[in-house]
């Protein structure tokens, strides 16, 4: 956090400076007090796989984890996020090795035009890391903030369902 | 679009939160973000600071009292009231609201207090505040207050709350021997904002309802309880005669509005349909008071 | 053998296969590359001035404040940008219709909520909104054109002054002896179908980018199904050189004069005739309305001739476009004049509440139907009359008028009749556009499908004995359907129909009602047969637009680098259609190799072939796919013959599996492509293609009026209606379709899927809300519902393939599950209610209207 715990931050129009962790790395960025956090993501850090598909709330093409929790990044400040840990799609895989869910997506057809998935994924991701036991009934309600205009969901769904099959039956990485 | 600017303040006390919006004109309080921040993405409102309370001690508490009563504080997320177990059993009828409200990432941010401060007419919360005869606590820098939830909502987006007013904490009541409550909606999509929803206690002695609350909201300019129709259930079962009479009054006593989503009439109908839904569903619930 | 474990070997091991997706590799960890992902150093932002009024003039407006904010760089006008910009021709002509002539943003006058009336470049988007507020534009409303009535209405505020009133099309063709067949038959049963607004809503709204790069080259990148379509606009209208200049330039560019002249006097050789026969009233219409068309024409024309150093346009990943993004938008035209006067990179992203306003709106129609048919059920005419509704401007290409030829020539469907009317209406409004959606025609099989059922209501016959009754069935071929095209085997509307009535389980149907009776909904089920012309046959697009067909040709490149690396270059603009998979299994096929060996170019138009229309229509997999595989073959010729001489083998022996070319037999003394590509150039035989050296280049067209077909299929929907919210929910929803052989099922199977939910959308949720007088009463994702995966069902995919007599056997399925669905949904409704149903759109309200619960208000 760039401010002591008992001093008030203040930033009367300007920059601001944001410190945060991004997909395990400790970033420091200094942007427009008004710039959301999606505008901090895709063009301060350059990470333009956070997609905006309406920046008021409804698409969830902009959600990112955010301390461990699914939130929509047009819908919160940059300067919100001081001090957070965040995690992007672009942090999904590791060393090359993709998240079950992204195999999974993968291997079911899960999107077409793809603007939506990085949304579908994150809030899929916090959805299973709470806990992986979901039906579809489930998954589909928790997937029910996310517009998806191409797919009809269908395949979503079945890329869902794939990666908690694979995170319960495999031992989670998949090439 | 993009906000338009706005000077922003993260005050880590209290006090210094409520000297800056006494302090400031056109100064607004930044909760979760998730009613605010669309307004301003949109260019609909264009406060000119934006005093962000996350960093504030204490204000993300839920205190619940010996006898039952429920204070949850300022910080507290939707999220949080789902997830809370004391919730979930002392005020199950706020448990029950929480998973109408929007989807999981709006409700991971946007915050039961800061949807009360906010008083969107199809909003859940205020409805349920309205139900339970909740206490909203307000402060500023002239002191401390208690507002009945009664004399809070005033119009469309407005509330009894001062431009230098905090609103610190919602405080539900502890509930009366008997109560049961339920939260029922229909929406045009899951998660969306009610196109008619009902926030229903009634308190039983044994099988005659002795108080009843019916708290509509998305029916007009902001959440409203429906006196007639509630004086029509109290001495009765809740048998058919009676939900008869009561959906009747409803009826007779609501002026909703018309929008792209629904016409009054259908607004109307709907209301009765969630009377007798709610009704239905209490008078058969056994064992537990709520 | 590819990461996927997509393994393949051989001619026809992938195609056919549910193949995972090449694109996904970048586009699922965050790599895709989207018009907005992309801003260069010191790029500028742009934004709108926009009108609140649906109709007003512009008496004043004032710059200056705007101008004097700090990062601020330009606002230019819609009066100052006319300077910059040429008006927006017509494209596409009909005898009789008036195509009004309108610049990049309004100056006198504005047409909808959202009409652009300037443009603000500053140093980033939020800056530039902030400006577009203090510009101070001062309207003097005039009233709103918000319905049909009141477009029809001759006493109405013109929108175009230069039309007498705002009918901008009137046209009636009779095909038969309509009179003569209507008082013969039995029973006439009439209805009248209102469907009102909807929009595409692609996830990605529109976007452009122009870039400079540090020398100066322009590269125009956009989120576009059209990239050379967008090029050839922005070179026509987003310049403006003077009549003398333009005239001079093409007058002394003797190689551009000559390849002109020889291009059109190929054209008119090819297709004089047919222009002559149905064309030459075509644009009698609009010069006597509007004389400048002819001038600007012209002017337009030498300005786009007379030089050929335009700006490339390029475009990579595309967020989706359901034919929207197939327009050129006024707003690209206005962002490329500016950065072109600017000489700097501009960017404009569009917001959702722009892309609401002005992204482009469609199927607002009204079509009123009669049909004339005997006791037993027998159909024998139709007279339909259609009104659309194309808003405030035309669409741009494509829009209303080349709409409503299509709607007339598949509103018979697949049902034999004998007589056929069509009056069809274009009326202008305050609204926003009017584009081509997924299946712009869909609304012909909607009220035809929901007619048929009126009729089967009404003589108390059930909807599958009506259409089993009434539609073509193989031992009718080759038939004409009474519009023109030609019906065959590829038709195959019957035999979908009856796999779905096996499928849906109709004698269950009681159990299932009484089922959802006892849980208090009222279950209905619905039908829909639909035909598309996907490619169509021969002459199909004849009778559409006649003498136009060449439009729809694709060309293709085929080719090996000087390294062995093989490439296929397709005009197609993929927008996650999944071409660089599909085409990748097509040519993988061909040439033996695997999916990865392929790389798909497309998109940049300095390498993409040239072709007007690029993505839409679902022509990928038959015209496209078609190209390809042309290609493909070409190339394999090539590579076999260079093979069969390097190996002294005859070419008839040489066989190609997991890339290695040899005689049939003994792969141990196989070669590889890098190995044939060497020996190419060791030989001095390599050829120039488009960027570059090859050892191979093979490049052709294929011609939609080639061979080609029909796609087909059969929805059945069920609907639970609870009959006390007006809420509908869908327990089951069956698609029965033919698209010929399948290239990729579970790529079939996500274009219907999504289809049907967009169908599904427009019947529940989605409406692009105007009131009366034209206000906008949709503007953001809280009244535009697109429907969610708590709304949409699973969707049973059933596959019939039948074999066409064709050469190009894969037919289209982009659109079809969109043109089926509203039809269906809606039968069920009306099934579920028991009432006559005659609006698409049936929100809860309606419902409960419909079923008699509740009064209008
Ligand atoms: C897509 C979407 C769907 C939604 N669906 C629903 C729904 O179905 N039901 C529903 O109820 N809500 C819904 N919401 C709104 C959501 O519940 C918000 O969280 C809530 O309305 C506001 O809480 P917040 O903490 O986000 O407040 P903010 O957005 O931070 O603030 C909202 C307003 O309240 C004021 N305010 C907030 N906290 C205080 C305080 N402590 N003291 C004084 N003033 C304060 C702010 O100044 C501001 O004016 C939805 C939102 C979105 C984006
Ligand atoms: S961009 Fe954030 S929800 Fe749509
Ligand atoms: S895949 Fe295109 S929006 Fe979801």
């Amino acid at each position: 956090m760039s401010d002591t715990m008992n001093e008030t931050h203040v930033a009367l129009g300007g920059d601001t400076t944001i410190s945060c962790t991004v997909n395990g790395q400790a970033v420091s960025v200094e942007v427009p007090v008004r710039t959301s956090l999606s505008d901090m993501l895709r063009s301060a850090l350059e990470l333009t796989g956070t997609h905006l598909g309406c920046e008021h709330g409804v698409c969830g093409a902009c959600t990112i984890v955010l301390d461990g929790a699914a939130v929509r990044s047009c819908l919160m400040l940059a300067v919100q996020a001081d001090g957070t840990e965040i995690r992007t799609i672009e942090g999904l895989a590791t060393d090359g090795t993709w998240h079950p869910i992204q195999q999974a997506m993968h291997d079911h057809h899960g999107f077409q035009c793809a603007f939506c998935s990085p949304g579908f994924m994150m809030t899929a991701v916090a959805m299973l890391e709470d806990d992986p036991n979901r039906t579809e009934a489930e998954i589909r309600e928790e997937l029910g903030g996310n517009l998806c205009r191409c797919t009809g969901y269908e395949s979503i769904i079945d890329g869902v369902l794939g990666a908690i099959a694979e995170m319960r039956d495999g031992d989670g990485g998949v090439a | 679009m993009k906000a338009p600017p706005f000077a922003y303040a993260r005050p880590t006390t209290l006090d210094s939160a409520l000297e800056l919006l006494a302090g400031n004109d056109d100064a607004k309080v930044l909760a979760g973000g998730q009613s605010l921040l669309p307004v301003m993405n949109l260019r609909l409102g264009a406060p000119a600071l934006l005093v962000d309370i996350s960093r504030i001690p204490m204000l993300d508490r839920i205190v619940v009292d010996d006898d039952g009563a429920v204070t949850i504080g300022a910080l507290v997320t939707h999220a949080a009231v789902e997830a809370s177990p004391e919730i979930a059993s002392h005020q199950p009828i706020v448990a029950a609201a929480a998973p109408h409200i929007g989807h999981r990432a709006i409700r991971n941010r946007g915050t039961c207090v800061g949807s009360i401060a906010h008083a969107d007419p199809a909003a859940e919360m205020p409805a349920v505040c309205l139900a339970t005869d909740a206490m909203m606590i307000a402060t500023s820098t002239r002191g401390d207050r208690a507002i009945p939830a009664a004399d809070f909502f005033t119009g469309f987006l407005e509330t009894d709350l001062a431009d230098d007013e905090l609103l610190a904490a919602v405080r539900f009541p502890a509930s009366p021997v008997g109560a049961r409550g339920t939260v029922v909606e229909v929406a045009r999509r899951h998660g969306d904002y009610a196109l008619a929803g009902l926030a229903c206690r009634l308190v039983f002695d044994g099988d005659t309802i002795t108080d009843a609350a019916l708290a509509y909201f998305g029916v007009g300019p902001h959440a409203q309880r429906v006196a007639p129709a509630e004086a029509a259930l109290v001495g009765t079962s809740g048998d058919d005669d009676a939900l008869d009479e009561a959906v009747r009054l409803v009826a007779a006593t609501l002026d909703p509005p018309a929008d792209v989503h629904g016409s009054a009439n259908y607004r109307r109908h709907l209301a009765g349909v969630l009377c007798r839904r709610a009704v239905t569903e209490l008078r058969s619930e056994t064992g537990e008071a709520r | 053998m590819s990461p996927d474990g997509n393994q393949g070997s051989g001619l026809g091991a992938f195609t056919g296969t549910s193949v995972k997706r090449v694109e996904d590799h970048r586009l699922l960890v965050g790599e895709g590359r989207y018009v907005a992902d992309v801003v260069p150093d010191g790029c500028l932002h742009a934004a709108f001035v926009r009108s609140p009024f649906p109709h007003a003039r512009i008496t004043g407006i004032d710059t200056a404040d705007a101008k004097r904010l700090p990062g601020v760089v330009t606002v230019v006008t819609g009066a100052e940008i006319e300077a910059l910009t040429n008006p927006i021709l017509p494209f596409l002509a009909l005898p009789g219709l008036y195509t009004p002539l309108y610049h990049c943003l309004s100056s006198e006058r504005v047409r909808f909520v959202g009409d652009p009336v300037a443009i603000v470049v500053a140093s980033s988007r939020a800056i530039a909104e902030d400006a577009v507020e203090l510009v101070d534009v001062t309207y003097e409303p005039l009233p709103g054109i918000g319905t049909l009535d009141a477009a029809l209405d001759t006493a109405s505020e013109p929108i175009w002054p230069k039309a007498k009133g705002n009918l901008l099309y009137d046209h009636t063709n009779d095909h038969g002896d309509v009179d003569a067949v209507f008082a013969d038959a039995d029973h006439v049963f009439t209805e009248t179908f209102r469907c009102p607004r909807q929009s595409n809503q692609p996830m990605e709204t529109r976007g452009i980018l122009v870039e400079f790069s540090a020398d100066g080259e322009i590269t125009v990148r956009a989120a576009t199904q059209a990239p050379h379509m967008l090029r050839w606009q922005l070179a026509a209208y987003a310049r403006k050189e003077s009549a003398a200049q333009a005239v001079k330039a093409f007058a002394t560019n003797t190689e551009r004069r000559t390849a002109f002249v020889d291009a059109a006097k190929s054209f008119f050789a090819e297709r004089g005739e047919a222009l002559q026969a149905s064309d030459n009233t075509a644009m009698q219409t609009q010069m006597k309305t509007d004389p400048r068309t002819a001038l600007q024409m012209m002017r337009t024309g030498a300005q786009l001739l007379g030089r050929d150093d335009y700006p490339h346009v390029t475009a990579d990943d595309i967020g989706g476009g359901f034919g929207a993004k197939g327009s050129v938008a006024r707003e690209e035209i206005a962002v490329a004049a500016v950065a072109f006067a600017l000489g700097r990179s501009v960017s404009w992203i569009e917001d959702r509440m722009e892309n609401l306003m002005d992204g482009g709106q469609a199927r607002e129609e009204e079509m009123t139907l009669s049909i004339a048919c005997d006791a037993d059920g027998t159909i024998r005419g139709l007279d339909v009359d259609l009104v659309l509704d194309q808003g405030a401007y035309p669409g741009n290409p494509i829009g209303a008028p080349i709409t409503v030829r299509i709607m007339e020539v598949m509103q018979p469907g697949a049902y034999r009749f004998e007589a056929f009317r069509q009056r069809s209406r274009i009326v202008t409004t305050n609204k926003g556009k009017y584009v081509a959606y997924r299946g712009p025609w869909a609304n012909e099989t909607w009220a035809r499908e929901r007619m048929v059922n009126v009729v089967a209501r009404r003589l108390g016959i059930s909807q599958t004995e009506i259409r089993r009754k009434n539609m073509y069935g193989d031992e009718d071929f080759p038939a004409t359907m009474l519009t023109g095209p030609s019906l065959d085997v590829t038709c195959s509307v019957r035999k979908t129909l009856e796999r779905a009535e096996e499928l849906a389980d109709l004698p269950g149907l009681d159990a299932l009602r009484a089922d959802a009776a006892a849980r208090g909904k009222r279950l209905g089920i619905g039908f829909a047969s639909y035909h598309e012309a996907a490619p169509g046959p021969p002459d199909y697009w004849e009778s559409v637009n006649p003498g136009t067909s060449a439009l729809l040709d694709q060309p293709a490149t085929a080719s090996v680098d000087t390294d062995g690396k093989i490439k296929i270059w397709t005009s197609q603009m993929p927008h996650g259609q999944s071409h660089e998979t599909t085409y990748a299994q097509l040519a993988a096929d061909q040439l033996g190799v695997g999916i990865d060996d392929i790389e798909l170019v497309y998109g940049h138009t300095s390498r993409a072939p040239f072709d007007l229309l690029g993505t839409g229509g679902s022509r990928g997999g038959p015209v496209g796919g078609g190209a390809v595989r042309k290609v493909g073959r070409g190339l394999r010729a090539a590579v076999v013959a260079k093979a069969a001489d390097m190996l002294e083998a005859n070419v008839d022996d040489i066989s190609i599996v997991d890339g290695n070319i040899h005689v049939a037999g003994v792969p141990a003394r196989g070669l590889g492509y890098a190995d044939l590509a060497a020996r190419v150039v060791a030989d001095g035989e390599t050829v120039e293609g488009k960027d570059g050296t090859y050892a191979f280049n093979v490049e052709d067209t294929y011609t939609s009026a080639g061979d080609g077909g029909w796609s087909v299929a059969t929805h059945v929907c069920w609907v639970e209606v609870d009959i006390e919210t007006g809420l509908v929910d869908i327990p089951r929803y069956l698609v029965v379709e033919d698209c010929g052989p399948i290239i990729n099922p579970a790529i079939v199977d996500g274009q219907a899927r999504g289809g049907v939910a967009q169908g599904i959308g427009a019947v529940l949720y989605e409406r692009a809300a105007y009131d009366d007088d034209a206000n906008l009463q949709a503007s953001t994702y809280m009244d535009y519902l697109i429907p969610t995966a708590t709304e949409v069902p699973r969707i049973e995919v059933e596959h019939m393939e039948t074999l066409s007599p064709g050469e190009n056997d894969h037919r289209g399925v982009g659109e079809g599950g969109m043109i089926g669905a509203p039809a269906a949904i809606t039968n069920a409704i009306e099934d579920a209610l028991d009432v006559t149903v005659n609006e698409q759109y049936l929100p809860p309200t309606r419902i409960l209207e419909l079923a008699g619960v509740i009064e209008p208000d």
